[in-house]
């Protein structure tokens, strides 16, 4: 077999794991990404087979939501029926009870263990103080110098081993046949998929850490592929696999699928039911006071609602790193990260730049970085060196007995103490943007500055403006916690969306970007209204503005504004945490809590994504299940604003969905498994105890509410899209990969057609109506509400 | 101990009771506290029959102990969301200090060797407590194997001892010392040593610490802040017959040994608890080698301010996640006047260490830790000279602020505990300055300089021999598979 030939299977292996984020950028994308192009129920089949993986809810999580009436029990029964299952749910319940997940010996564990061991040792990332020796010559190299040294291997020399992984896994593979070949490398891969979805990381993504220290799947096979050779192991490894019940499957989906229904009857019910349009427009003649542009993340559904309620606001949702394909430098440490969706290449790189008059300020900022930065060296320092780790220990014990004395204490304190002190780069700076691609000239023209303004204003659907407009980012505060950053915005490849908030603010503020947006596009903004950024810190509902540009003029309404949205702070904590009193500080201890293991709920309980005016959802309570994008089909008359929604924000909402599903569907290969044993490798990862594969998903605590109770419900992605049935159609058939998503059943898609008053469940090649269904339904559940009456 | 876990199962329903721990905790540790500093210096001396003793020494650690409790049980609070969990875990905190406490009193010497042998009993439940985890009742059962033969040693020491004596007391067997043959004290106190060892992790009995993380994180910060400092006390509690039977050397090597490789060792380390663990094993090597020295007091200061570091270590071992880019490590050159700085705040630490501590005022065992002291003080100064931000004036007063507040807190500490431990048999016993001990001074201060100027980092065989030696026990990681079926 010739490297080439390889590579290729190699490639082909590699589709069916998952790509693992490093936790400090937690992108949730879907762990069967590579399976996309096959429809779902047969995809999570494969899945099951190859990965030895739980794909569909768990048989008594099917049956709490039977219970208390999430799965419609006659939408459930009418499914079964049309499907050929004549007999009670109950009865295939327990048929599915009889799925079980067993615990079973590993037959490879010596060399997972070996594997594991070098790996954890190589793709560290800065964790341990004396890194793998021969690190830059990449893993295979690095492993062939060292590994005589291990004798748990037995004798071997390095020049018995071949001196690239080509002519190992050449040589390995002599004789076999190609299928052969593809088989056991995709159970190689298969069988530490953290690790290997880490190594696909690094090589997409092309990180500093990869390109010091290079390790693709062609030397993670040679290395493994070589140590189990000499472990004496079978390559191949054959029986032990399951054998598939097709039944059970169908049976699991069907469940799923009722489930879905249920939802989606439950929703375009909902929707359909709102104030009619007439009636919400002759309120609106006079701009609002505020217009509050928020994330499309489920949780700006609750915060928008408050924020709506206490003025007279108007509120938008729109992607979270605002339009701006950028990078962000942080000013505390230099480094260089992704702002906007892992989906989009980053045209940008954003910087903080003093303001008029700051520099002092920036550099007595930037000083006080260097000596903190500074001081944590120090302390790895003391604590690492001979003998001054004992002496360190015994001076400064006492220390850290005030501290962990103060932190259990009062945790919530020393949170606001040191969130009212700390002067940040917000008050002092101005975001600055710059082209990442140009390395000439980094100036952006005007022309592209206000060509990324006008396209948010297009995409929402914008009339009129108010005297202060307020982009709000989101980032979530957490103590004490490796998922932090899956708590943060989506859209902005988990960071916080603040600096793309601030940046969108100030190029819309700039004089030149608005002249031309008035003479080129017609978009004619008030020299009264000022733009400006804000974050919405989604664990304590507090929304920080940064408003140290805003002109005296304004400074009434801002301090309406900031004093309204404290309200509305208290009112979306009580709503949020269940409380009456005190509901603000209750949050501020889940943001400082070092024992937290749940700060927020992040994006749990999604299930759908709605892209339609604020007036179709306003007034209704959506209870955070849904991603509101705001959309108004009458002023995208071609249509490019809908083709540009469900090319980017769907899709990631997509991405974030089937995350959501399979990490609570199977919560230890899918997701990450309790947080309170996990065990942080590398700086980048978790690993579950004594250390094993890494980790890929979101941990228990943000999905589940009590063994086996999930918070979230495992429900695929319902898109809701109010716009003409033609216009949706023309998108999906002009973009192969959307259109094989709605079919494949990755998503649904129900569009709203305005010009018909009806709701239509898009299916590939068919049309269904839904509202036919629903009436249906509700002449079922009329009967069976009267049988009960009876029997009461 | 079947009994315990059905006693455990049937309150995990009531989560009230559990809730109730914590608050019980704080109590304890504050009743404790205002009794200690309401008798201080003069603490009370106790006994009941030939069961308990109670006396400064008790006080202490009762308060330490307790205050441990409650700041791992607070968290715990929190950190459960799986409320049987949370109660298993609760009830499991509450027995292990109810062992630790009763230990600490027993003058019996069958309740000291019952007490010890709970210890370790509640700890490794502990270790396993997901047993629906494979990995983790491994590791459990792991754990259990070395402290049962740990008990059984200690067992084998006293009642050796107590036998020879016609005696069932500690302190029967105490003043018994004087008039045992030497034959059987030091059989008796290596196999005390032997017990002490195992449950400190020192090498080569580390293996259990080092596969202890299927424990969730507090009750690995109970573990590195309570647990593993059993043999600090034990070793302190029998201090005459470790003195009587001249194996202070013993204690000290080995001591010394263990605190030197597990350094090495923790350097290499990628996972967060398995550093934290190899830093516990340095940690405790270096108790140890205060105990070989004679500086029990020394050993137990050490014991209770190292449990507030691992303890505040472990419990915010989440915040490791970082990004970072790769660097090269630092090349280290120093000029003739940052030497001098460096030289002459070495020195001044070491004068105000000696004067504050006592320690290293004759010359005996105690300079050696006052040279310990000493060099930490230089090489603070020197990190501290060396970097760009400071300016010379800062530079110049840094240090010195530093270390008058470390040295100041830790003699404060220091002559607390000496005062708690007055009317102990042995508080420190000063050896003279022996040439085993300059030998390994020498060692000593090789493995720094080692260290220092990163030679190491030159020797691939010591990385992998290191890397072998500080993995988990095998059965413990990626031993089992879950299958659906
Ligand atoms: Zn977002």
């Amino acid at each position: 077999m010739n490297p080439t030939n390889i590579n290729i299977l190699v490639e082909k292996a590699a589709d069916h794991i998952g790509s693992t984020w490093p936790l400090y950028s937690f992108v949730t994308s879907n762990p069967l990404s590579g399976y996309e192009k096959s429809p779902f129920p047969e995809a999570v089949q494969r899945a099951k087979e190859v990965l030895g993986t739980s794909v569909y809810p768990k048989a008594s999580i099917y049956k709490k939501a039977l219970e208390n009436g999430d799965i419609n029990a006659a939408v459930l029964q009418n499914l079964l029926h049309k499907h050929g299952y004549k007999k009670l749910p109950e009865h295939y319940l327990t048929l599915m009870e009889s799925q079980q997940t067993v615990e079973d010996v590993n037959q490879h564990s010596d060399l997972d263990r070996t594997m594991v061991k070098w790996l954890s040792a190589f793709m560290d990332e800065g964790l341990a103080e004396w890194e793998m020796p021969f690190k830059s010559s990449g893993f295979y190299s690095a492993w062939r110098k060292l590994v005589p040294y291990d004798e748990l291997l037995g004798k071997i020399e390095t020049n018995d081993i071949p001196k690239t992984s080509q002519e190992a896994l050449t040589l390995l593979s002599n004789g076999l046949s190609e299928k052969q070949i593809l088989e056991i490398f995709t159970q190689h891969l298969a069988a530490l998929p953290g690790w290997v979805g880490y190594i696909k990381l690094r090589n997409q993504n092309k990180t500093a850490w990869q390109k010091q220290y290079p390790i693709d799947l062609q030397q993670y096979l040679a290395v493994r592929l070589w140590t189990a050779k000499q472990l004496g192991l079978e390559l191949i490894s054959q029986g032990n696999k399951t054998q598939p019940d097709p039944e059970m499957a169908e049976l699991q989906y069907l469940w799923l699928k009722a489930w879905e229904k249920s939802w989606q009857l439950e929703l375009v019910h909902t929707l359909g039911n709102t104030p009619k349009e007439i009636e919400l427009k002759e309120k609106k003649t006079t701009a609002p006071d505020a217009q509050l542009v928020f994330c499309i993340d489920t949780r700006s559904e609750l915060i928008r609602r408050h924020v709506e309620s206490k003025g007279f606001y108007e509120t938008f949702g729109y992607a979270g790193f605002f339009g701006i394909a950028m990078d962000y430098e942080n000013a505390q440490n230099g480094i260089t990260q992704k702002s906007c969706p892992p989906i989009l290449d980053s045209s940008y790189t954003v910087k903080e730049v003093a303001q008029a008059n700051k520099e002092v300020e920036k550099q007595k900022l930037d000083r006080k970085n260097e000596v903190s930065q500074f001081w944590n060296y120090f302390l790895k320092r003391m604590k690492n060196m001979l003998p001054s780790t004992f002496g360190f220990v015994e001076g400064s014990g006492f220390y850290y007995g005030l501290h962990l004395m103060a932190r259990t204490i009062s945790p919530a304190s020393l949170y606001r103490f040191s969130s009212n002190k700390k002067t940040s780069h917000e008050s002092v700076c101005d975001p600055q943007l710059q082209s990442a691609q140009n390395t000439n000239d980094l100036n952006v023209s005007i022309a592209e500055q206000a060509a990324i303004v006008k396209s948010g204003f297009d995409l929402m659907g914008w009339q009129n403006f108010a005297p202060l407009v307020v982009f709000v980012g989101h980032g979530s505060h957490s103590a004490n916690n490796p998922f932090g950053s899956s708590l943060d915005c989506g859209a902005c490849a988990a960071s916080p969306g603040r600096h793309n908030a601030r940046m969108l603010a100030t190029m819309a503020n700039n004089t030149e970007v608005r002249k031309l947006l008035a003479t080129q596009f017609d978009i004619k903004i008030p020299e009264a209204t000022v733009f400006l950024g804000a974050e919405h810190n989604t664990t304590t509902d507090e929304i920080e503005l940064f408003d140290k540009h805003i002109p005296s003029s304004h400074q009434k309404l801002l301090d309406n504004l900031k004093s309204n949205l404290e309200k509305a702070q208290i009112t979306a904590t009580q709503e949020r945490l269940g409380a009456l009193g005190n509901s603000v500080s209750m949050a501020q201890v889940n943001a400082s809590n070092w024992g937290e293991t749940r700060p927020e709920w992040g994006l749990a309980k999604n299930a759908s994504f709605v892209i339609a005016p604020r007036k179709t959802t306003q007034h209704i309570d959506l209870d955070g299940r849904c991603f509101l994008h705001s959309y108004d089909w009458k002023s995208d008359t071609d249509g490019t604003a809908l083709e540009a929604i469900m090319q980017g924000p769907m899709v990631v909402t997509q991405w974030i969905n089937n995350h959501y599903y399979f990490s609570t569907v199977d919560n230890e290969k899918f997701g990450a498994g309790t947080k309170t044993t996990h065990n942080i490798t590398g700086k980048f990862g978790v690993v579950q105890g004594n250390g094993g594969d890494l980790q890929t998903g979101l941990p228990w605590e943000s999905l589940y509410n009590a063994d086996n109770q999930p918070y979230h419900s495992p429900l695929r992605l319902t898109v809701v899209i109010q716009a003409p049935k033609e216009r949706v159609n023309a998108i999906l058939s002009k973009h192969e990969g959307l259109r094989s998503l709605v079919a494949n059943e990755w998503i649904y898609l129900i569009i709203m057609d305005p010009e018909k008053g009806k709701s239509i469940n898009w299916l590939d090649q068919q049309v269904l109506e839904i509202k036919e269904e629903e009436q249906f339904i509700n002449g079922f559940l009329k009967k069976n509400l009267k049988e009960e009456l009876t029997i009461a | 101990m079947t009994q315990l876990t059905t006693i455990i199962r049937k309150s995990s329903e009531k989560s009230v009771l559990t809730g109730a721990i914590p608050v019980l905790f704080w109590l304890v540790f504050i009743g404790n506290l205002i009794f200690s500093l309401f008798h201080f210096p003069n603490m009370p001396e106790w006994k009941w029959g030939d069961l308990f003793k109670f006396n400064g020494f008790s006080a202490l650690l009762w308060t330490t102990v307790s205050f441990f409790g409650g700041v791992i049980t607070t968290y715990a609070s929190s950190y459960f969301k799986d409320s049987g969990q949370r109660s298993k875990f609760m009830l499991l905190c509450l027995g292990f200090t109810v062992a630790v406490m009763l230990f600490l009193v027993s003058e019996h010497i069958v309740l000291l060797m019952f007490s010890w042998l709970l210890m370790g009993a509640v700890m490794s439940n502990l270790i396993g407590l997901d047993s629906r985890w494979g990995e983790a009742r491994e590791a459990k059962r792991f754990a259990r194997q070395y402290f049962v033969i740990g008990s059984v040693f200690l067992t084998i020491g006293l009642i050796l001892l107590a036998s020879y004596n016609h005696t069932i007391t500690l302190s029967g067997v105490i003043n018994g010392i004087g008039k045992t043959p030497d034959h059987i004290v030091v059989i008796s106190a290596l196999c005390i040593i032997i017990a002490a060892l195992i449950q400190s992790a020192i090498f080569p009995f580390h293996k259990w610490l080092l596969s202890s993380m299927t424990a969730p994180t507090p009750a690995s910060a109970l573990m590195h802040a309570g647990f593993v400092n059993g043999s600090g006390i034990i070793l302190t509690m029998l201090a005459t017959v470790i003195v009587a039977s001249h194996t202070m050397d013993v204690l000290f090597i080995i001591g010394g040994l263990t605190a030197i490789l597990a350094q090495f060792t923790k350097l290499i380390q990628t996972n967060v608890k398995q550093r934290l663990a190899c830093s516990t094993i340095a940690q405790m090597g270096f108790m140890i080698m205060q105990c070989g020295l004679g500086f029990f007091n020394a050993a137990i200061a050490h014991l209770i301010l190292h449990g507030f570091y691992k303890a505040y270590l472990f419990l915010s071992s989440g915040e490791e996640i970082e990004r970072l880019n790769p660097k090269q490590p630092p090349i280290i050159k120093i000029k003739w006047l940052e030497a001098l700085i460096v030289l002459l705040f070495s020195l001044l630490g070491a004068f105000i260490f000696a004067r504050l501590t006592g320690k290293g005022m004759e010359w005996d065992s105690g300079i050696f830790l006052t040279l310990i002291a000493s060099i930490t003080v230089g090489q603070a100064t020197y990190n501290i000279v060396k970097q760009k931000t400071f300016t010379g004036l800062q530079k110049l007063l840094v240090p010195p602020f530093l270390f008058v507040a470390g040295i100041g807190a830790y003699a404060l500490f220091y002559n607390g505990v000496s005062v708690f431990m007055t009317g102990m048999e042995i508080v420190s016993v000063p050896s003279p300055v022996t040439p085993l001990q300059i030998t390994f001074g020498v060692v000593f201060l090789a493995g720094f300089f080692l260290m220092k100027l990163g030679v190491y980092r030159q020797i691939p065989w010591l990385y992998v021999k290191l890397m072998n030696m500080s993995q988990p026990f095998k059965k413990t990681i990626l031993t089992y598979k879950t299958k659906t079926q």
